[in-house]
């Protein structure tokens, strides 16, 4: 079904296809019948063999005979010796590989050689490496044949050094090879791992090589310094070879971004008027699936916990309510501690006498904020590779890939000291593959949200604004736990995602001149007072229905939407948001 | 030393540019009268799946109603075997693959009744290995493709909580790869079909926030090729299949927009066949009911509304999963 070009004929020459296709179905239709009876019968003879390889050599993907020939060869092997199944199992291997010739992609025949190889009394698995090397020297990028390999040296016990070098040979010939490049991100971690954490013992008492390798996202993954060097190394040759060669650049942006964030409750957050608790964590958990225990001056609570928006079953954020009044009296102070019990993990949080609020989290850095993004490798390391691809970007100017790590380098190095050189290059970008802008975009904005949120950070304020920035979307949220004031405007925003709802202290928003037609996130907020939406795309009274639901809204701000030109648009309002007194149309 | 040549298509000026429903419905409701033909026998191995291509794409273009439906009933009683699972035709072994595709055709036609649910349900469960994962069949070959099929014929059958779904969870995220994309097994290259069954996967069972989204994002966007067509996997050519693989990941992880619509909306159009009807996997290929249904099912994705609404989960109509009562998640 793929790659057939279809060709013009003449009616004579269909004529003639179409008898050679009646002759050949006729054949076809016999020799599946013959099996197919034979089988019902419980035949497990040579002919079936026969007529089952005739059958496959035409057709390989008809597994169901592939199935019959397993079942013949299992009751052959019951009745022969050793010699004679190793012989018969042979000869099965030596079909397969025709079969393979002609058709190298077909998935019933890689998994049925997987499966003699296994039963082969005595297994020749250097034959099998042989095979995978001749076979991926004809197309590199067979799939097939590169999952089949890594089954033969799991099997084998080949040393993952070998293999490593496997892939040196492949990429030396040819740079632009994903499947090597593929290979060698699951090696090099087993190889030549990281310190601090070793390779956790999740293989039980294999050895080290016969490891299935673990997942790259995963808090391990990680490669020692020594032999990262190597691998810029080594990239660099392959981008500065042929630059447009997308392989290399995927490879070494995963090279560039390995280090994960520790699994923390990154903030707590008590507000007494609310009586309630917010708990901020470094990725999505679910609270409501247990592990999470909160305990209120010595005493172990029944806490309900719910995700800020109900479109969240997992999320960064959770809350909950107290029972009321266990923490309203002023006079009285409060020791607040969350437990995340399956990641022995915990946060305190006092909140004295007289004070309203309180909170307690880690004072956020560039590294510790955005690491998952970003290498935590040493600032000469990343200073040096700036530079050969800058050096790489004078000889291609409009290069994309080029550009993109320029900026994933500058990231790494110093975000906001690199801000406008960031935003610079962002533009060519669009210029250059204008087919992705919107998601060179998005980038820039999360970018754009991170430098933010430092800036903030470093004041010490509880103001978060990002205006004019062309933003496309929103992200991070869940660092804006305890922000007050956040002001939008200006920017290229859609709407207020559901994770909006994660500024749970919010008491003003202002987001004008944007294209916000989705007020989703603003929901459930239980301090927010004031609303400007100036200039937006906000056209039905529906569209506003969140906002019904933060109890203390009394100033909105709605001029220049088109929903200002509903009918009795004054009084629906008023019904929909009775606390709004200060209305704006 | 190679260097990377763009491995793309050209698409001749006077290549289809708009839709041609009515040659595509005549063309998948004259497929299935060929039953004497040659290549349609060789391809009685995955007959079921080809029905379940054709009759979706009818469903799509709203033309159901033209399709033989006690037969194509009664040909999947047929099909199900002592085990529960169902095979692709009569004489064949049951499998996944044609026990997900037997199902969704059923839930087409609103008829699950017609077979013996129950024992789907143990088939399916049997097929759960210890690590979590899924062999296809009795044969015990393992594949993030036959994670899917499981969790989505579970999900249609409203039983997902029969099998050890955190397990299963588990062995799909240990196939993630350092691009943040998906292959059949542990250690296997990321692919735009595997990618679309896991991130399907992924959304059935409700662990969608387990990705990371951007990253996987950026691999996908980049399969868009200068013709508008995608790939499956770098340095490939464009095909429609690919198209709707990759398109309809990107809709699920909420990212659909990081692609040219209209680009692609032109590739998937010239990919029609004026004459014959049906949509081929490039320009001036032959056509055939699997690409015809992932080409129209793409240009459905992109907002076309002379096509009803697809679910990108389960490449469904819309209206039909939301008679099941079966509504995946998708990240906003
Ligand atoms: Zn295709």
């Amino acid at each position: 079904m793929h790659g057939r070009v279809k060709v013009k004929t003449t009616a004579q020459q269909e004529e003639e296809k179409k008898k050679e296709r009646e002759k050949k179905l006729k054949v076809y239709v016999a020799a599946r019948d013959a099996c197919f009876s034979k089988r019902k019968d419980g035949v497990l003879d040579d002919e079936a063999l026969q007529l089952t390889q005739q059958l496959l050599s035409a057709n390989p993907d008809f597994a169901t005979l592939w199935n019959y020939r397993r079942e013949i060869l299992t009751h052959l092997e019951t009745v022969k010796d050793e010699d004679e199944a190793q012989k018969i199992y042979e000869a099965e291997l030596s079909f397969l590989e025709s079969c393979l010739k002609v058709n190298p992609k077909s998935y019933g025949s890689w998994h049925h050689r997987g499966w003699v190889s296994a039963r082969l009394p005595r297994p020749d698995w250097a034959r099998e490496l042989s095979l995978c090397d001749r076979c991926l020297s004809l197309d590199d990028r067979n799939f097939h044949c590169w999952d089949y390999r890594r089954m033969v040296v799991k099997m084998s016990g080949v040393p993952v050094k070998q293999e490593l070098e496997f892939t040196d040979r492949l990429i030396g010939s040819n740079f632009s090879n994903y499947s090597s490049w593929h290979y060698r991100s699951t090696l090099l971690p087993l190889l030549h791992p990281g310190s601090p954490e070793p390779p956790p013992s999740r293989c039980g008492g294999d050895p080290p090589h016969s490891c299935s390798p673990p997942s790259p996202q995963a808090h391990f993954h990680r490669v020692c310094e020594e032999q990262l060097l190597k691998e810029y190394e080594l990239v660099q040759n392959a981008f500065f070879t042929d630059p447009n060669d997308q392989s290399a650049w995927f490879y070494y942006r995963w090279l560039l971004g390995r280090a994960e964030r520790e699994e923390v409750i990154s903030c707590a957050y008590v507000s007494r008027e609310q009586e309630r608790v917010a708990v901020a964590f470094s990725r999505p958990v679910n609270a409501q699936s247990g592990g999470l225990l909160l305990v209120l001056d010595g005493q172990p609570q029944r806490a309900e916990w719910r995700s800020v928006h109900p479109h969240f079953k997992h999320s960064p954020v959770w809350i909950c309510d107290l029972p009321p009044g266990t923490i309203s009296d002023v006079a009285n102070e409060h020791n607040l501690t969350v437990h995340w019990t399956e990641k022995h993990t915990h946060r305190d949080c006092a909140l004295y006498t007289g004070r309203s609020e309180s909170w307690c989290r880690d004072t956020a850095t560039d590294l510790e904020l955005f690491r998952s993004e970003l290498s935590v490798e040493k600032t000469s390391v990343l200073q040096s590779e700036l530079q050969s691809v800058n050096q790489l970007q004078e000889l291609e100017p409009l290069n994309k890939w080029c550009l993109l790590t320029i900026i994933l380098l500058m990231r790494a190095l110093d975000p906001l000291g690199y801000e406008k050189e960031t935003l610079a290059h962002f533009q060519t970008l669009k210029e250059v593959d204008s087919v992705r802008s919107a998601y060179y975009s998005d980038l820039c904005s999360k970018f754009m949200i991170e430098n933010t949120i430092l800036k903030m950070e470093y004041a010490e304020v509880r103001v978060f604004s990002i205006s004019d920035r062309n933003l496309t979307t929103l992200c991070h949220l869940d660092q804006l736990l305890l922000v007050t004031h956040i002001n939008l405007s200006s920017n290229q925003l859609r709407r207020l995602p559901p994770q909006f709802a994660m500024l749970q202290c919010l008491e003003v928003v202002e987001a004008d001149n944007n294209s916000i037609e989705n007020l989703e996130g603003v929901y459930h907020l239980p301090k927010l007072e004031e609303v400007s939406l100036k200039n937006n795309k906000i056209s039905t009274l529906a569209d506003l229905q969140p906002l019904a639901s933060c109890p203390k809204l009394r100033r909105l701000d709605l001029r220049g939407n088109p929903v200002t030109q509903t009918a009795n648009v004054e009084s629906e309002l008023a019904e929909l948001l009775p606390s709004v007194a200060d209305l704006l149309l | 030393m190679m260097s990377a040549q763009l491995k793309d298509v050209i698409i001749k000026p006077d290549a289809p540019s708009s839709l041609l429903l009515d040659k595509h419905a005549d063309y998948i409701a004259a497929y299935g009268s060929k039953k004497d033909d040659y290549e349609y026998t060789l391809s009685e191995y995955l007959r079921m799946s080809g029905v379940y291509w054709g009759l979706t794409v009818m469903d799509l273009m709203d033309q159901l109603q033209r399709m033989n439906r006690q037969e194509i009933i009664d040909f999947i009683k047929a099909c199900q075997h002592e085990c529960g699972g169902i095979s692709a035709s009569i004489g064949h072994d049951p499998h996944l693959l044609y026990t997900l595709s037997a199902v969704q055709i059923l839930c087409l036609y609103d008829s699950l009744d017609a077979i013996d649910v129950d024992k789907v349900v143990e088939y399916v469960k049997g097929l759960q290995q210890d690590d979590g994962s899924f062999a296809g069949d009795k044969w015990g070959e393992i594949d993030t493709r036959f994670s899917f099929c499981a969790v989505a014929t579970l999900a249609l059958l409203g039983k997902m909580d029969t099998i050890n779904v955190d397990k299963a969870v588990e062995f799909v995220l240990s196939c993630m790869n350092f691009d943040g994309g998906f292959g059949c097994r542990p250690g296997s290259e990321s692919h735009a079909g595997q990618i679309y069954c896991c991130t399907g996967f992924l959304s059935l069972t409700g662990q969608l926030h387990q990705l990371n989204a951007d990253l996987l994002g950026w691999w996908l966007c980049e399969r868009q090729l200068p013709s508008g067509g995608l790939n499956g996997r770098p340095e490939k050519l464009p095909d429609v299949c690919y198209s709707w693989w990759v398109l309809a990941s990107l809709k699920i992880i909420g990212r659909i927009h990081w692609i040219d619509k209209a680009k692609l909306q032109r590739f998937i159009l010239a990919c029609q066949d004026e004459e014959t009807g049906g949509f081929a996997d490039r320009p001036g290929d032959m056509v055939d009911p699997f690409h015809t249904l992932f080409g129209v099912a793409g240009l459905s994705l992109l907002g076309d509304e002379a096509i009803k609404p697809v679910n990108p989960v389960l490449c469904m109509p819309e209206d039909v999963l939301q008679r099941v009562g079966l509504q995946p998640d998708l990240l906003s």
